[in-house]
Formats: structure tokens, C-alpha cells, sequence
């Protein structure tokens, strides 16, 4: 298998889904998302991603229990799988190095 | 908590459902809901729909919708290559019939293309103005007391004071500008040895700050200031100078009623063909003949008017204002007209208001007549015939479709056994369908480019393909194409993919096509041309009676001159001068002398007579007029030069004599001119009544006068020419008048060529109806024909075991034929209550008609039985002939 590479949404999903654990479906990604990072993401983008990622076996998903809210409707919830952690482990470990390379400037006027 | 629960809005629900795949449709709609609920919270209720609707909406998107297993099914290109693949086989072993379906189709496409750009054209009418919008023609709508009708009480007309214009834009503060627009009268120009009529427009310099056809040469700010400017057309431009450049600040002397030199100062583009102002010469509208007496007199329409209102203007505050202006300027007028109306008029209604029409509406609106103006339900005529057309062809698609289906059976049964689904069997089919419409619709733009020019002599049109209107049409007959692919075949493929695949391999069904369906629709289909046929040969026999009707004068071999010499005495002594060198003449049989031609104008007066209110055509005419046009006179005499008396007698028509009442006409005075002293012209003769008018109206009153001032002069002058030799006859005309008249061009026309261009739109629209018949009777024919074919291969051992039992061949011919023939005259009878309904319409347009006679519909049954008959007769000959030794030795 060649190596996958991920966008910077698709890592970010991810990454989100890795947090949320039990709690990872669409509004909570969203919610999530402007609650950390401060950024506005669409509900359907969010979920194209994940159908994205559940292609590529790095989240695989379940319908959960059922709700009193949503119109009764069930939540899909997303988990991350071993192949979406290893991804992440090893984004992370790749940009490390590649920060260890960038020439550590004085940021001068602090 | 509140007991009003808000709710998301429904319609986007119901998009999701069918845009996302049901196993991601409940947590989707779940998260939207979610969401609204924290909206409403945070941003309210209103807010939180219209984020509801907008997130629903980015759920169309591309990478949900591919997740359907429908979807990835339509788009499995494996499927897609092999349905391709049999498509193309079944097309190729079956080409007569592939032929068939794709020419009918394409020629249903090509008439949907042409009518498209027919209605495009129609609507793109004077589009091409800057400022169409604030672009208004100013309309009369004033009481008829002439020819009063009750039914329309109001005469609605385009022409109106010549003195409107000035008031307008002095004394309106909406009016930005305005200009006259006289058009149509023709002049002598001359330019050193050059000497040919044109047509003038006279103008005001306004026109060239309202319309925006571009100005090619000179200021536009300037021109036609000064009333000796003039402003011509490059084609003009060409033919007297040679060109643009070179035209202008040349001097073009101009002569309508009397010469005058003018200075060009502008050259300006040609009025595209979709305008409905055009002109080759704009002169002053000053300049006009007669203006000074028009200008003066605000009892007197006789221009047309346009104003370019400035922005916002308040219609109903300007409506009003143009009513004031009438009060101001002629109310006195109207009281006294009212007064003397013939009769009673309410008090309540205005004599006189004006009305308006934004300049885009101008082409379509037929109540005010008008230049090129044209009925939209000529786009409906049009349209309907392309839809019967386009339905037959399809008709003709789902029926050889169901008829050829006995072949695809097996294919059926093994592709469902193999696994598909009886929808992946309709999607096969439907792709076939639209193959083969696709590959129509190419046929139908090669037939387009063919049929285009005929089609714009048809239509009077000069429609061009080009790389504005070519976009749109693909578009257009790309969405067509696809709507018909899909209707076409959206039967056949249901029919065709029900079949159970244990039946049809074991081999149950017997080789005999079951065509129950398709019997219907042939017969509507048959209808259909049949109607287009009874249609076609009506208005056929029409036309015929029409150009070949006795008129009551003679018109054959009549020359037609405008003597070039304006409302004058002047032109009164041309015919007179012409017929004296005539004389000597053997190729010119006589000269004769009129105010106008037929169907060159006419002139009616209105009268009052003891207090009735009566009207007559009045023509001038001289001693040689009744002579020239071999016109009976069925009492009296003609004019006689040697009587002085007969300069104000008339010479009266039939019409005029039962209109009047009169039962001794040769002693009574017709007081046209409402002279109150004496008793008014004396009736010196009546003439036996000819058609003057053209056949769509009845013979009206009419009158011929020798008055020079009351009627007019002689305008026109129709020379007889010898039927032996009308060439050398004419030559001879034409030496005789340059001879005589050096300096006035020599225009003629033929009489008879006149009276044909009366009928010139209803000639039009028959050859139209005769093409679209053509097409429809080659349509279905084509359709029977395939039917036949696969009847007759159907009954091939039917027709073997009985010519083994000794059946002739005319009761096996009989035998194969009689079904169609009951087929034909069932669509009869239900194409002939239809068609004579729509024809008795036609009809009524005429006063002078024929009758509807039933031997006009049998000769049109027994045309289209015929027809009928020869294209089935083919299969049935073939199978009838065949050796049944042939036939039957496999089973």
C-alpha cells in the first residue's frame, strides 16, 4: 500500500473524531471545531469528509442509540480505527521533523 | 418552555430525499435538526430556517448524491460499454427501421429548431435599444363616429397630430425627447445623372438621441438641424457616391411635390431586420409636404409619434398630462365634433385621449397597425404544427419499438437471468432511446442549415445562424432531445423489461408479434396527418379560387406607372402627354389614368347623408379609366371629356346604389361633399361591381370622379400593353416615357402582381402548411410502412398454408390490407369534425370563399387511402408472391 495522504480538513476531522471519542458525529465536529479552534465549518462538508474517511479506513461508524432531541432521529457516531490513529501518529511525527529543520529564528520585539 | 415548538421548513426534506442515500439520509437529517434546534436557541427562529434551508441545500452535493447504488449503477461504464455495443448492432441490423425513427425524429427536431428561432426572432423585436424602456409611442384612442360598431366603439391608431410633437417638449416636463416618424413615402433623388425613387423618412433630430442605431458618419448631436440636412444609409451611400466617405457634404436634390436640395451630413447603420422603424433617407420632418397646413391644424393625424420619457416617470400623471394637452388644444374641436356626430355619443366617453405602447411591445401588439407588426398566434400555429409533427415521429418510435420487441426478447430473458434488474433493463432501453435521439438531433441541424432559408422565405424573416443564438439553440434542442428520448422510450423500455424470463427462453411464446398498443396509436398518428392533409388541400382549393376568381376587370397584361409628379396638375398632364404619343403605338392598346392602383392605397370619405352617416372608396379617374380595365357598365355612360359638366360627375358602383336605396340611380345626386347650396355630384352611370378591395372583404360602396379638386389628380397611370408580345411592349413603354419624362425615373409594376400580393401572407402560410403536410404524410407513411412489414413477416406462414390451400393473391393482398384500411378510416372520421372546424375559422377571413363540400373531404379520404394503401402494399405484394415452398419448408 502507497502512502495516503490526508488534507488539512480531512486531518482535521480526523484529529476531531480522535477527541470526541464516543461523542464524534457531524454536530458535535462542528461544534467542536469553533469551540477549540475558533473555525466555522459547514455541517455537509463535515460530513462528506467523514464519508471520505470511512472510505479510506480511517474512521468506521455506527448508528447510536436513539434521542428524544433530533426529531427522534439516531446519530452516526464515527471512531477512529487503528489505521486513522497510525495516520495521525505518523503526520505528527512527520511534521516534527520537518519543524526540527526549520532554522529556529529569535522573533525579535516581544 | 414555550408550547409553539418551532419546525425546519419541509421542502428541503424533501430534496435530501432524494439526493442522499437512505443509509446516511437518518443521522444527515438528525444534524440538521440538531442544528436548527440550537439555532432557534441562539439566533431565533427566523434566522435558524434560513441556516436550516442553506445547510440542506450544501448536502446536494456531488459527493453524497454518487453514493446512491442507483447512481453508481447508471454510471457503471462496463454496463454503459455493452449497452453501446448492442445498441449500435440492433441499429445496424434493423437499418430501415433505425432509418425510419431517426428521420422522423430529426425532422420533428429540425421544425422544433426553426420554430424556436421563429419565437426568438419575434421576441428580440427592437431589444437592441439602449433606452427601450423609457421608449414610447404615443397612440389616438378617440370614439368612431365614422363606421360606427358597437362591439368596438374606439378607433386605436398610431397616427396623430403633427403638432403634437413641439407641444410634447415644450410643455411636458416628462417628455426628454420626441420625434415625428413619417415613413413609407417614396420621392424622386437625384444626383448629377443618377435619378431613382427611394423611399424618404422624415424625421425629427431627436430621433437620433432615442433609437440606437449607431450613426456612422456626423454628429449626432447635430444632424438634421438645419432643414436642408439629410441622413442616408450606407446602401445609399453606395449607390450614389460610391461610398460612406465620399457621400458626405455632397448634394442630393430630393423631390416629393416638389425638388429641393439637401446637404448629407450623416451616414447611419441599416435597421437591422428585427426592427419595426427602418429607413434608407431621413429628411427633416419640416421638409414633409404639406407640413406648414399640418402643423396648424390639430383636426388633422397624419404622423406617427415617439417620445423618450425621462427616468421614473409617473404613466398615469403623464396619461394625464397628455389629456390636458388635448383639452388645451382642441377641446372646442371636440365639443363640435361631438355635437355633430351621427351618432349619440355618452357623456361620460372621451372623444379623443392618448395612450401609449413602450417600444418593446410594439411588434406583438396587433390592435394598432403597424410595420411588420405580427400576430403571436402565428407562433402558436407554428409551434402546435412542430409539437404534431415532433408527436408523430415519437408515435412512430414507441410503435416499431413495441412491434420489433419479439427480436430483443431472448436478449431479455438472458440478461435477466444473468442477474439484471428489471430497472437496469428500462435504463438499457432508455439509453437506446437516447442514442438514437442524440444521433436525430445532428440530422436535425444538417436539415436545419438546409431548411433554413426556405423557412425565412416563408416567414418573411431573415434569420441567420450565428454565434449569439447558436449557443442558446443547442442548449434548447439538447434539452429537447433528451425530454423526447426519454418520452419516447420511456414506454417501449417498461414494455420490453417485463418480460419473464422462464417464458420467453422456454420458448412458449409463438414467433407472432402482439401489437395491441401500437394500433391506437397509429391511428392517431394518422389522424393527425390526415388533418394536415384536408387542411392543406382546403387552403389549396382556396387560394385557387382566390387567384383565379373573375374580379369584374381585366388585369392581365397591365402595366402600373406612378406618373413621379406629386399632387399636381403637373401630373395630371403626363398620362395625358403619354397618351397622345401613345396613340401612334400598335404594342400599347390603351392609357387610362388613376389616383391609385389597387392595393397601392385607397381613399374613403365619410359623409352624411339626410343625417345618415354613410362612407365610399372614391377613386379618381379619367374617360380611358373603365376602358383600360374592361369594367362594365351595366347603366349610364362613361365619362366624356366633351361635357363639361361630367369634371364633377360620378360614375357609382352596385354597392353604392343598395347601400343608397336608390331605385333609379341615373336620376339622383350623390351629395358627398356635403354641399349645403347645391345638390351635389350628378350619377352619370354604375358600373357593375368589381373588386376593387381584395376577397377578404365584400364589394363596398364605391365611386369614380373626374374632380380634380375633391378627389385628386392622377398619381398612377396603367397602360394596356398588347398580349403579343408583353417584352417589346414594355420596352416600348419605358423608351416612350424617358422620351416624354427625362428627369422622372420609370417605376411599373404589373396589376395582376399587385393583386396576388394581397394574398401574399395567406400564400406564405399555405406553403408552410404544405411543407409541414409533406413532412407528416412522409412521417407516417414511414411509420405504416414499418408496421406493414412486420405484420406481413408475422402472417409469413399464414399466407403460405393458405396459398398452399389454393387462396389467390388478390384475397391474400385483400386479406393483409383490410385492417389498414379500417385503420385509416377510423382516423378520418375523427380528422374530418376537427379539421373542418379549424378550417371553417380559416374560412371566415373571406368574404369570397369556397364551400366545404362533402366530395372536397371524400376526395381528401380517398387521396389519403391511397396514399395508405401504395406504402402497405409493398409488404403485402412481397409476402403474397412469395413461394410458400419457401416459407413453410423449416417447420
Amino acid at each position: 500500500m502507497g502512502k495516503e495522504y490526508l488534507g488539512e480538513f480531512e486531518e482535521l476531522v480526523l484529529t476531531m473524531v480522535g477527541i470526541l471519542q464516543e461523542e464524534a458525529y457531524g454536530n458535535a465536529i462542528v461544534t467542536e471545531m469553533k469551540e477549540r479552534l475558533g473555525r466555522d465549518a459547514n455541517l455537509s462538508a463535515v460530513h462528506v469528509t467523514l464519508y471520505r474517511l470511512e472510505d479510506k479506513g480511517l474512521v468506521k461508524s455506527s448508528m447510536g442509540g436513539a434521542t428524544n432531541s433530533r426529531g427522534g432521529r439516531r446519530k452516526r457516531i464515527f471512531m477512529i480505527t487503528n489505521a486513522g490513529l497510525a495516520m495521525l501518529r505518523s503526520i505528527k511525527e512527520s511534521k516534527l521533523e520537518l519543524w526540527k529543520l526549520v532554522p529556529q529564528l529569535k522573533i525579535i520585539g516581544i | 418552555m414555550t408550547s409553539h415548538q418551532p419546525t425546519p421548513p419541509q421542502w428541503p426534506r424533501r430534496i435530501l430525499h432524494w439526493c442522499c442515500p437512505p443509509s446516511l439520509l437518518e443521522s444527515i437529517e438528525g444534524d440538521l435538526q440538531q442544528q436548527f434546534e440550537e439555532d432557534v436557541t441562539i439566533l431565533g427562529e427566523k434566522k435558524a430556517r434560513r441556516n436550516f434551508v442553506f445547510n440542506s441545500l450544501r448536502f446536494v452535493h456531488p459527493e453524497i448524491i454518487l453514493r446512491n447504488k442507483f447512481s453508481r449503477q447508471l454510471f457503471s461504464t462496463m454496463m454503459l460499454n455493452n449497452y453501446l455495443k448492442v445498441a449500435a448492432r440492433n441499429m445496424a441490423k434493423r437499418k430501415l427501421y433505425s432509418f425510419i425513427n431517426a428521420f422522423g425524429l430529426s425532422i420533428g427536431l429540425c421544425f422544433c429548431m426553426l420554430i424556436y428561432l421563429f419565437i426568438e426572432d419575434e421576441r428580440s423585436f427592437d431589444q437592441f435599444h439602449e433606452n427601450k424602456e423609457l421608449i414610447y409611442r404615443i397612440e389616438e384612442k378617440s370614439f368612431d363616429t365614422w363606421l360606427h360598431d358597437s362591439d368596438k366603439p374606439f378607433r386605436k391608431s398610431a397616427w396623430i397630430q403633427t403638432a403634437l410633437q413641439p407641444a410634447l417638449k415644450t410643455e411636458l416636463p416628462e417628455v426628454k425627447y420626441a420625434t415625428r416618424y413619417n415613413s413609407g413615402s417614396r420621392g424622386i433623388v437625384r444626383y448629377e445623372d443618377k435619378v431613382m425613387t427611394e423611399t424618404l423618412t422624415y424625421v425629427d433630430a431627436d430621433f437620433f438621441k432615442i433609437f440606437s442605431f449607431h450613426l456612422l458618419l456626423g454628429n449626432g448631436e447635430k444632424v438634421l438641424q438645419n432643414k436642408t440636412d439629410v441622413v442616408i444609409t450606407p446602401s445609399i451611400a453606395t449607390k450614389y457616391f460610391g461610398s460612406n466617405e465620399e457621400a458626405m457634404g455632397k448634394t442630393l436634390l430630393i423631390n416629393e411635390e416638389r425638388e429641393q436640395s439637401y446637404t448629407v451630413v450623416g451616414v447611419i447603420e441599416e435597421a437591422p431586420a428585427n426592427s419595426s422603424i427602418s429607413f434608407q433617407i431621413l429628411l427633416p420632418q419640416e421638409n414633409r409636404p404639406y407640413y406648414e397646413r399640418n402643423v396648424s391644424n390639430w383636426g388633422n393625424f397624419n404622423t406617427p409619434t415617439f417620445v423618450q420619457l425621462n427616468p421614473n416617470t409617473n404613466l398615469v400623471s403623464f396619461k394625464e398630462n397628455l389629456y390636458a394637452l388635448i383639452q388645451k388644444n382642441m377641446g372646442d374641436k371636440l365639443e363640435k365634433w361631438r355635437k355633430e356626430a351621427a351618432v349619440p355619443i355618452p357623456d361620460d366617453v372621451k372623444m379623443l385621449e392618448y395612450e401609449f405602447t413602450q417600444l418593446p411591445h410594439w411588434h406583438l401588439n396587433t390592435e394598432i397597425s403597424w410595420d411588420k407588426v405580427s400576430d403571436p398566434k402565428y407562433s402558436w400555429i407554428l409551434g402546435g404544427m412542430a409539437f404534431l409533427i415532433l408527436a408523430i415521429a415519437c408515435i412512430n418510435y414507441i410503435a416499431l419499438s413495441l412491434t420489433t420487441s419479439a427480436s430483443r426478447r431472448t436478449e431479455v430473458g438472458i440478461r435477466k437471468v444473468v442477474g439484471a434488474q428489471r430497472n437496469q433493463l428500462v435504463y438499457q432501453f432508455g439509453f437506446e432511446s437516447l442514442l438514437l435521439a442524440f444521433f436525430s438531433m445532428f440530422i436535425a441541424f444538417a436539415l436545419l442549415f438546409l431548411f433554413l432559408p426556405t423557412f425565412n422565405d416563408f416567414t418573411n424573416k431573415e434569420i441567420t445562424l450565428n454565434l449569439n443564438n447558436l449557443p442558446y439553440l443547442s442548449g434548447m434542442s439538447f434539452l429537447l432531445m433528451l425530454v423526447v428520448g426519454l418520452l419516447a422510450g420511456s414506454y417501449p423500455s417498461f414494455f420490453l423489461s417485463h418480460f419473464k424470463p422462464v417464458a420467453v427462453l422456454k420458448g412458449g411464446f409463438t414467433s407472432k408479434l402482439k401489437a395491441g398498443f401500437t394500433k391506437p396509436l397509429v391511428v392517431m398518428q394518422f389522424a393527425l396527418s390526415a388533418f394536415l392533409i384536408i387542411s392543406s388541400i382546403i387552403m389549396f382549393k382556396q387560394m385557387n379560387y382566390i387567384t383565379t376568381k373573375e374580379l369584374g376587370y381585366d388585369k392581365d397584361q397591365l402595366l402600373v406607372i406612378p406618373t413621379q409628379s406629386g399632387w399636381s396638375s403637373e401630373a395630371d398632364k403626363v398620362v395625358e402627354r403619354f397618351r397622345q404619343r401613345a396613340a401612334q403605338e400598335s404594342l400599347i392598346v390603351s392609357v387610362g389614368g388613376t389616383s391609385s392602383s389597387f392595393n397601392q392605397g385607397y381613399s374613403r370619405y365619410g359623409y352624411k347623408i339626410n343625417g345618415e352617416q354613410k362612407a365610399a372608396y372614391v377613386y379618381a379617374a379619367d374617360p380611358f379609366y373603365l376602358p383600360t380595365l374592361g369594367i362594365e357598365l351595366v347603366e349610364g355612360r362613361n365619362f366624356d371629356p366633351s361635357i363639361a359638366s361630367d369634371s364633377s360627375a360620378v360614375i357609382v358602383n352596385e354597392a353604392l346604389v343598395r347601400d343608397m336605396k336608390w331605385t333609379d340611380p341615373l336620376n339622383e345626386h350623390l351629395n358627398w361633399t356635403e354641399d349645403t347650396v347645391g345638390l351635389g355630384a350628378q350619377v352619370i352611370g354604375v358600373v357593375k361591381d368589381y373588386h376593387f378591395l381584395s376577397l377578404e372583404q365584400s364589394f363596398e360602396p364605391m365611386f369614380l370622379s373626374m374632380n380634380k379638386y375633391h378627389v385628386g389628380h392622377l398619381t398612377t397611370m396603367l397602360v394596356k400593353i398588347s398580349s403579343n408580345d408583353v417584352p417589346a411592349g414594355l420596352e416600348r413603354v419605358q423608351t416612350l416615357w424617358k422620351e416624354l419624362n427625362p428627369n422622372k425615373p420609370f417605376d411599373y409594376t404589373f396589376l395582376d402582381e399587385d393583386v396576388a400580393r394581397q394574398y401574399e401572407s395567406y400564400q406564405r402560410w399555405m406553403s408552410i402548411m404544405t411543407f409541414a403536410t409533406i413532412f407528416a404524410i412522409i412521417i407516417s407513411c414511414l411509420g405504416l410502412f414499418g408496421l406493414a412489414g412486420i405484420n406481413a413477416v408475422n402472417r409469413t406462414k399464414e399466407i403460405g398454408i393458405r396459398k398452399v390451400m389454393g387462396a389467390e393473391l388478390s384475397s391474400i393482398f385483400f386479406l393483409l390490407n383490410k385492417q389498414y384500411i379500417w385503420l385509416s378510416l377510423l382516423a378520418y372520421s375523427m380528422a374530418i369534425p376537427f379539421s373542418w372546424y379549424v378550417m371553417e375559422k380559416w374560412l371566415s377571413d373571406f368574404t369570397f370563399k369556397i364551400e366545404m363540400s362533402w366530395t372536397l373531404f371524400g376526395l381528401a379520404v380517398a387521396g389519403g387511402l391511397l396514399i395508405a394503401l401504395a406504402t402497405v402494399s409493398y409488404h403485402a405484394i412481397r409476402a403474397a408472391t412469395i413461394n410458400p415452398a419457401e416459407t413453410l419448408k423449416y417447420e
